[in-house]
């Protein structure tokens, strides 16, 4: 991947100066990204092991043997599910990413550039929504949700987590500094707002679009509660709930639940990899950046 | 954090309409497409955030145990006993003790990796990559990871064999209070997971700074780094701090999922979210009581985001409308 | 005409995103197969909540058993341990409540009318099991639940640690923290109590003589020796002697298993894998006395069946239950010994059951009728957590322990006069 964003210019200094403060930064930063890394060190190290070795009296860096065949002992366990799980997750979080970006920048830009007389008193109760904990009204949401008979279904998993007046807000926030001659001169040309929204608006904000997708797929990828309790047949699980199914399983399988962690987390770095540089500079037209 | 303020684009207008746009029927009708846009995002908002909130409300009132349909009327006494709680109280506490360390900490690291990382010539992507990377775990991957590997009590957890190596004992990080090294153990998770997130943010800030003023400030003798610094880059860099602050004051209050993981059946570090969990959806089932405290911890934070957005500006935008 | 043809197109594209959305939604409900809902095939569909059981093969067997029943089409959830309450107690808000789910007797689910009268299909056997189970399940004359298993809970340890260390099998809470200090390594510690010790809590109380609540539902834990105990218990904590937060926590046998520790809090079902890993390494003693009148104690606790007296199968969830839970016993037996070890109830199943009339699962089963504490209904789940809070905060918190016991008083009787009045 090239370099998205071409350095500013810092200021000058001597050449030795430059050299020894570059080492200096490199140093820093190699010393910040191995402690970054550890973590996943730990995942890679825990899961190619046998579990005798993870838990022996003397540490050891490396497996003296990698356990290949740990890689597959997730897919073949009897009472988890965990290739299903991985599936349902992926629908999930693709289905999610694609409902909640159409019906959260419709609402943002909506409530950014529709001159309506009471947009910001709508656009206060959005906000108030931010600050209400989820922690309880998670009870009566779930046996609303329940009483649609959406327990177990994609429906429940995903339908609910659509209205996020988080990201409306970021949409709004975003909206807000689109500049305004491109809608005008549309509509000018005869389109509606709907007409200039999705002929001018959408295809110019692209960036931003992929910004936010990858943050919703993040957080659809990996939200817990809401999974667990909806997902009630094992067919229905996310792998999330998998997981913790096997941190609080009776009997401790290190590698095991290590392999499953690492194979959790490999979709998304992949879109990582791939989006992040959507998403640097998404981020760099957002109202966030101020 | 209005965009507008600092680009000089103009504001939405507000409800003064624009008569001198060429309209066809309904197409045409900020009203009607007003609604058109916002309706559909309105009508879930409602649905499935505004019924459960209203529905927590009503519950605050009753002797709800085991029940989302009560009907024993008991007024306030949800709301006293909630009040009265030591573990709710101090709940509150270890939120504000929590946010005072976390949210600072998080700025700082995440603004000195964007500082760092932007200053790179060549490998750039690479590291921004790996300060990234976490963002892709969860906090149930996270927990575990610390739980099991890195900071467990026992002989093969990394820190106590790396701490064994100097000569000292095993220590438990999470049973024993004091001293507090939980708090480490949950502060290290919480910066490892969310610091690249922010750096990314910051890093899209420092590239929106023009390089003109950089060279201004150095015809003028400005010294480059701490000066420079403190004059150019954090100036302008304020509007994204301040949507980063917000941003992890809201992710702190909401903090959850490691504290329940890590803390087990503990009396101390617990924020409030994880006490009206227990209060509320564990074996307890009282509805009521956990609705209570729902909705006094709403109350606090919308005093608080208030009275951060009056001293920080943020939401300066609206208000000068 | 491009801006009508343009929205056209954007308006289908929103119902194709709709209507695969509800395309997929639909797919999932089919594809889970979860026995609900479709109620027009043959028999009656019921569903049964289990928590996650460690040992291998116990899910299967009980999904056996369900296969095997021919009068309704009965299927299993399998809930892992610490998820059970969390999805048990807001699914039984619901239409898409189990019919079926085993707990703990606790007389607040039958006060709330949630769990069913299982009088008339108990009674006819009623003699054949502990009466300490009828009577922890009865409340005003009624039982409210059958018992499928008793799990007593007691101290494990390893013989070669103790007999190296010259130890012997403690017998007062005393000696216990005596062996801890003396087995304690630099590798090894002495004793694990669970990460967060409140699995001894109630072996704390009974061994010092007292009880959680007396005969007429008062507060009976209170008492000088508790307060001494609790003192004691704390000085064990700060030892640097304990067991703390290990990876698998004290229901799991790795502890011990993995030499992390000599002696270990643990639950007669890990018995198997124990001995699997152990060998003869392995005996038992039960929590030692507290203070100069104490007893040994053993906790009897154990899981047992309820049926949902809201949902909509009531009857054929009684039929159900009454079959697997009364009738068939040579499931019943399975379910006990097969897998890990658990006591069965029924003194009929119990006698016939060889795999615990031998070694060291014989002395199990002495411990539990020698020491054993059974459920107490009145005892719920909010006094549970009022005491896991006094252990936190007088034994791994400094506060006295006078001062934690009180405002642990304060919340117990507040339950107390909820239920009792």
């Amino acid at each position: 991947m090239t370099t998205t964003m071409p350095p500013v210019d810092q200021p000058r200094r001597t050449r030795r100066g430059s050299v020894i403060g570059n080492t200096g930064i490199y140093i820093a930063v190699g010393i910040a990204a191995l402690l970054f890394l550890l973590p996943f060190y730990l995942i890679v190290r825990n899961s190619l092991m046998q579990d005798p070795e993870i838990t022996g009296e003397n540490w050891k860096w490396f497996p003296t043997h990698i356990q290949w065949s740990n890689v597959t002992e997730p897919f073949h366990d009897v009472t988890v599910d965990f290739g299903r799980s991985m599936i349902n997750s992926a629908v999930v979080g693709v289905l999610m990413t694609v409902g909640t970006l159409l019906v959260c920048s419709l609402a943002g830009y909506g409530l950014a550039r529709i001159p309506y007389r009471h947009a910001n008193k709508v656009f206060y109760l959005v906000l108030a929504t931010l600050m209400v904990p989820t922690a309880v009204t998670f009870v009566p949401s779930f046996v609303l949700v329940s009483s649609l008979g959406w327990v177990d279904t994609y429906r429940g998993l995903i339908i609910p987590g659509l209205f996020s007046g988080f990201t409306c807000f970021l949409f709004r926030q975003y909206f807000l500094g689109f500049p305004k001659e491109l809608e005008e001169a549309a509509r000018v040309d005869g389109l509606g707002y709907w007409g200039a929204y999705w002929r001018i608006v959408v295809p110019n904000s692209l960036n931003f679009f992929a910004a936010m997708a990858t943050i919703t797929f993040i957080s659809g990828w990996n939200a817990f509660l809401w999974p667990l309790v909806i997902g009630q047949d094992p067919s229905a699980w996310t792998v999330q709930v998998a997981l913790s199914s096997y941190m609080t399983n009776q009997t401790v399988n290190y590698h095991l639940i290590f392999m499953a962690t690492a194979i959790s987390i490999l979709p998304l770095v992949f879109v990582f990899l791939f989006l992040q540089r959507w998403l640097v500079q998404g981020i760099a037209q957002t109202g966030i950046k101020g | 954090m209005s965009t507008t303020t600092t680009r000089g684009i103009a504001r939405p207008a507000p409800a003064k309409g624009s008569q001198a746009r060429p309209r066809r029927g309904l197409r045409g009708n900020p009203t009607f497409n007003f609604w058109l846009f916002t309706g559909p995002f309105l009508i879930g908002l409602v649905i499935f955030v505004f019924v459960p909130i209203g529905w927590s409300i009503w519950l605050s009132f009753f002797d709800a145990r085991f029940t989302v349909t009560p009907s024993n009327f008991i007024g306030f006494d949800n709301y006293k006993t909630v009040l009265t709680d030591p573990n709710f109280t101090g709940s509150l506490v270890t939120f504000t003790v929590f946010a005072a360390f976390i949210v600072p900490t998080t700025w700082a690291l995440s603004l000195s990796l964007a500082l760092l990382v932007h200053r790179l010539r060549f490998m750039r992507a690479f590291f921004r990559s790996v300060f990234f990377l976490p963002t892709a775990c969860s906090y149930v991957a996270a927990s575990l990871i610390w739980k099991m590997s890195l900071f467990n009590g026992v002989r093969f957890g990394l820190a106590n064999t790396v701490i064994g190596w100097f000569g000292a004992d095993q220590v438990a990080w999470l049973a024993n209070p004091s001293p507090p090294w939980y708090w480490l153990v949950i502060v290290t998770l919480r910066l490892w997971l969310q610091a690249g997130f922010y750096m990314i943010l910051f890093l899209a800030a420092l590239q929106n700074i023009p390089s003109e003023l950089y060279e201004a400030a150095s015809i003028d003798g400005a010294k480059p780094g701490w000066q420079t610094f403190r004059y150019i880059t954090l100036p302008q860099l304020r509007a994204t701090s301040t949507a980063v602050i917000l941003l992890l004051l809201v992710a702190a209050y909401q903090a959850f999922d490691e504290f329940f993981n890590l803390m087990g059946k503990a009396t101390w570090g617990q924020p409030p979210l994880v006490i009206l969990y227990k209060t509320a959806i564990g074996v307890n089932q009282d509805y009521g009581q956990g609705s209570a405290g729902a909705v006094i911890l709403t109350l606090l934070i919308c005093v608080v985001t208030l009275f951060q957005g009056k001293i920080m500006g943020f939401g300066r935008g609206e208000e000068s409308k | 005409m491009s801006a009508m043809s343009n929205s056209n197109f954007s308006r289908r594209s929103i119902f194709r995103a709709a209507a695969g959305m509800a395309a997929a939604g639909t797919l999932a409900a089919c594809g889970s197969n979860n026995g609900r809902g479709g109620g027009s095939g043959s028999g009656k569909q019921l569903v049964q909540y289990f928590h996650a059981y460690g040992e291998a093969g116990v899910e299967q067997a009980v999904k056996r058993y369900a296969k095997a029943y021919t009068k309704a089409n009965v299927s299993t959830q399998w809930i892992t341990g610490s998820n059970f309450e969390n999805k048990l107690f807001p699914a039984l808000l619901t239409k898409q409540a189990p019919d079926v789910f085993e707990f703990h007797p606790q007389i607040q689910l039958i006060k709330s009318g949630q769990v069913a009268d299982l009088t008339d299909i108990i009674d006819p056997v009623k003699d054949d099991f502990n009466p300490a189970d009828i009577k922890s399940h009865t409340v005003d004359g009624k039982i409210y639940g059958i018992r499928m298993i008793d799990d007593p809970q007691f101290f494990f340890y390893r013989k070669s640690m103790l007999e190296k260390a010259n130890v012997p099998v403690p017998t007062t809470l005393d000696e216990l923290i005596e062996a801890a200090a003396k087995l304690t390594t630099s590798k090894v510690k002495g004793l694990f109590l669970g990460n967060d010790l409140t699995p001894i809590q109630s072996n704390l109380i009974w061994s010092a003589g007292a009880d959680t609540l007396n005969e007429k539902n008062e507060i009976a834990y209170h008492t000088d020796a508790v307060v001494a105990g609790l003192k004691q218990l704390r000085s064990l904590f700060t030892s640097g002697n304990l067991l703390l937060d290990a990876p698998a926590d004290w229901w799991d046998p790795s502890a011990l298993d993995q030499g992390l520790c000599a002696i270990q809090w643990g639950g007669l079902w890990g018995m198997p894998t124990m001995q699997k890993a152990l060998g003869d390494d392995l005996g038992i003693f039960p929590f030692p006395k507290v203070g100069s009148n104490g007893k040994p104690s053993v906790t009897n606790g154990g899981w047992s069946m309820f049926v949902n007296a809201k949902g909509d199968n009531v009857e054929a969830a009684k039929e159900y239950v009454k079959w697997l839970w009364i009738d068939q016993k040579q499931y019943q037996e399975d379910f006990a010994t097969s897998y890990g070890f658990h006591i069965p109830p029924r003194t009929s199943i119990a006698q016939q059951a060889t795999k615990l009339k031998s070694g060291l699962p014989a002395e199990g089963v002495k411990l539990s009728n020698n020491y054993g504490h059974f459920d107490n209904i009145g005892w719920t789940q909010a006094m549970i957590t009022a005491l896991n809070d006094v252990i936190a905060n007088c034994v791994r918190k400094n506060q006295s322990p006078e001062a934690a016991l009180d405002a642990c008083d304060k919340k117990v009787n507040r339950e107390l006069k909820k239920l009792f009045g």
